[in-house]
């Protein structure tokens, strides 16, 4: 196993205010890696420091093996990064844009169109290469910042929420060329968002909350570790089938006139409605999510934001 | 750095309504003049020979002082729009150092300012010609050359101190439009520096632009004057041109080209200094 990205003891504050504390997590080469949070976690802090563009007050970060902070010049030659926003200049044309950051790699003109040519064919810009960036629909120009973070053919691709404001059909192309580049080349992905479940596809998921990391597992463990699968059900006499559920020392909560119960298995599901069929005039077994997860995680299983898997 | 530069000069020029308005206080002048200040201020003085001539090539010389400033101000633009928008941290994260960055875009302002004094230093030249003047000549055409990359140096130097503290577009937009507007009355270029109170008359001389103006002046107004004054006592040309703001009284005695020249070199060395210990401040 391989670390490409090595983040040990790192602290940031501004002010009297702690940004990342002391938090410590590696990415794995070749790995699709989540990097999970609300607002204010202390996410964009730390990407901000893995990429070279804010100082850390403590800590050790290593990007392949280049040190954060002495490298800085190396390391940005191994990072191409998507940015939340759109960065790239509205005025100049695709082409325009993507010719001037292929400069900022020192590479030749020759060499500028062959990367402008194959970016534009992994990402599927070549029709729109010499329009205008800031004439493109959103979708287009998502498309076009992964075609920039990848001319220089870097070991990591940092997205940072790169599908917000896109609408589900642009999101899930953006999504099927990224995994298709991943596949591809074994490039190490390394992805914040907001969409918890673009994050199930990921090998490894961190979860920070106030500067601290409190989770982090597989997607899987996660789920298995901060929720569970439910069964709900509606039943033709709500009293009676209360009282039913309560003498059978049952754990449940209703909801809309349903009600709901957590299962440890989704086939824990099988016996509960064989005993109560005739009951029941209707049920729904609900996998749980990573989005469950990440409220469980952030409202309370832990308990505090010092608690956790980690 | 290079590349860097050419990307601030297409992003410049293809931004039709910037690039508008850098050059708003210069067509404020044209209208002032044009409409209002020309009458008044032929009305102002006595018939004689070339008057026309003399008048067209002193608000000419004003229009060339603003411009130094005005368009270098609106290319810096460009660097206060990067900042807003975050397009800086594209940048950034690229292997390219933070000051070739920063140099990439003095220069590209520092070009487009002069190159936009190019402009108007040619479509004055033919105005010149139309409006029954003559045409510069090449040695004089050479040295106006000289003096609006003095002006834009000297102009840039101060616009880069000012846009260090701007993070937004819009401020930026504001305090442009202020400095545009303000500009024609600190450099004396509205109304002619005689004619205003001892107080403003002692801040225009210590604003740089005025002695950029007073450049132009000396070298666009030389023939009409030798036209217009060449039967005149010494006296009651110096008058005409400390009136004008060709030379500045300044301790009694009036001031030369070669201290206008020194002023704005002096002013290009100290701002850039102030500028880098303001850099050097803010990174601590």
């Amino acid at each position: 196993m391989l670390k490409i990205i090595e983040v040990n003891g790192l602290q940031k504050s501004y002010g009297s205010v702690h940004a990342v504390q002391d938090i410590s997590f590696y990415v794995e080469k070749g790995s699709l890696f989540s990097f999970l949070g609300t607002n204010g976690a202390g996410k964009s802090t730390t990407i901000s420091i893995i990429l070279t563009l804010l100082q850390h007050d403590t800590g050790d970060v290593k990007v392949n093996g280049l040190t954060v902070g002495k490298d800085d010049e190396s390391i940005r030659k191994e990072i191409g990064v998507v940015f939340q926003d759109s960065l790239l200049d509205p005025l100049l044309t695709v082409r325009e844009n993507l010719d001037l950051r292929a400069r900022f790699y020192r590479m030749s003109k020759y060499e500028r169109g062959a990367a402008i040519g194959r970016v534009a064919e992994i990402v599927d810009i070549t029709a729109i290469l010499e329009r205008r960036y800031g004439k493109l629909s959103g979708g287009q120009k998502r498309r076009v910042d992964i075609a920039r973070a990848l001319l220089h053919q870097p070991k990591i691709l940092l997205l940072d929420e790169p599908t917000t404001g896109l609408d589900p059909q642009n999101r899930k192309q953006i999504w099927n060329t990224i995994l298709q580049l991943q596949r591809d080349t074994g490039m190490t992905v390394f992805l914040t968002t907001h969409y918890i479940e673009e994050a199930a596809n990921s090998d490894f998921v961190v979860v920070m909350k106030e500067g601290r990391i409190i989770a982090r597992g597989t997607p899987n463990q996660l789920k298995t570790d901060y929720s569970a699968d439910r069964l709900v059900i509606t039943a033709a006499n709500h009293s009676q089938f209360r009282n039913q559920l309560q003498a059978d020392q049952l754990e449940f909560r209703e909801e809309n006139a349903s009600y709901i119960l957590n299962l440890q298995r989704t086939t824990d599901a099988i016996p509960l409605l064989a005993k109560y069929q005739d009951d029941i005039t209707s049920f729904e077994v609900m996998k749980s999510s990573l989005d469950d997860v990440f409220i469980q995680i952030h409202n309370g299983k832990d308990g505090s934001s010092d608690a956790g898997i980690c | 750095m290079l590349a860097f530069a050419r990307r601030n000069l297409l992003v410049y020029f293809r931004d039709k309504a910037a690039l508008f308005f850098s050059l708003l206080a210069v067509f404020i002048l044209i209208a002032l003049y044009v409409f209002f200040l020309g009458d008044l201020m032929a009305e102002g003085l006595p018939d004689f020979p070339a008057k026309s001539w003399l008048l067209t090539s002193w608000i000419l010389a004003g229009i060339l002082a603003v411009t130094s400033v005005t368009t270098t101000l609106g290319a810096f633009g460009v660097m206060v729009e990067d900042r807003s928008t975050h397009t800086y941290l594209d940048f950034y994260a690229s292997p390219i150092k933070r000051s070739s960055l920063f140099a990439g875009y003095v220069m590209s302002s520092i070009f487009i300012g002069f190159l936009m004094c190019l402009v108007v230093l040619f479509i004055a030249n033919v105005f010149l010609f139309f409006s029954g003047g003559e045409l510069l000549a090449f040695t004089q055409l050479l040295k106006i050359i000289g003096v609006s990359l003095l002006s834009v140096l000297a102009s840039g130097s101060m616009i880069l101190l000012l846009v260090s503290f701007f993070t937004t577009s819009n401020a930026f937009a504001a305090a442009s439009t202020v400095i545009g507007t303000l500009l024609g009355f600190l450099a004396g270029i509205y109304i002619p520096i005689g004619n205003l109170p001892a107080y403003l008359q002692t801040i225009i001389k210590f604003f740089p632009t005025s002695h950029s103006a007073a450049l132009f002046r000396q070298l666009l107004m030389d023939r009409p004057l030798q036209e217009a004054f060449s039967n005149a006592p010494i006296a009651v040309i110096e008058d005409f041109q400390l009136n004008m703001g060709v030379f500045f009284e300044i301790n009694g005695s009036s001031s030369s080209l070669l201290f206008s020249v020194l002023y704005l070199l002096g002013t290009a060395f100290v701002f850039s200094f102030l500028f880098l210990t303001v850099m050097r401040w803010k990174r601590t």
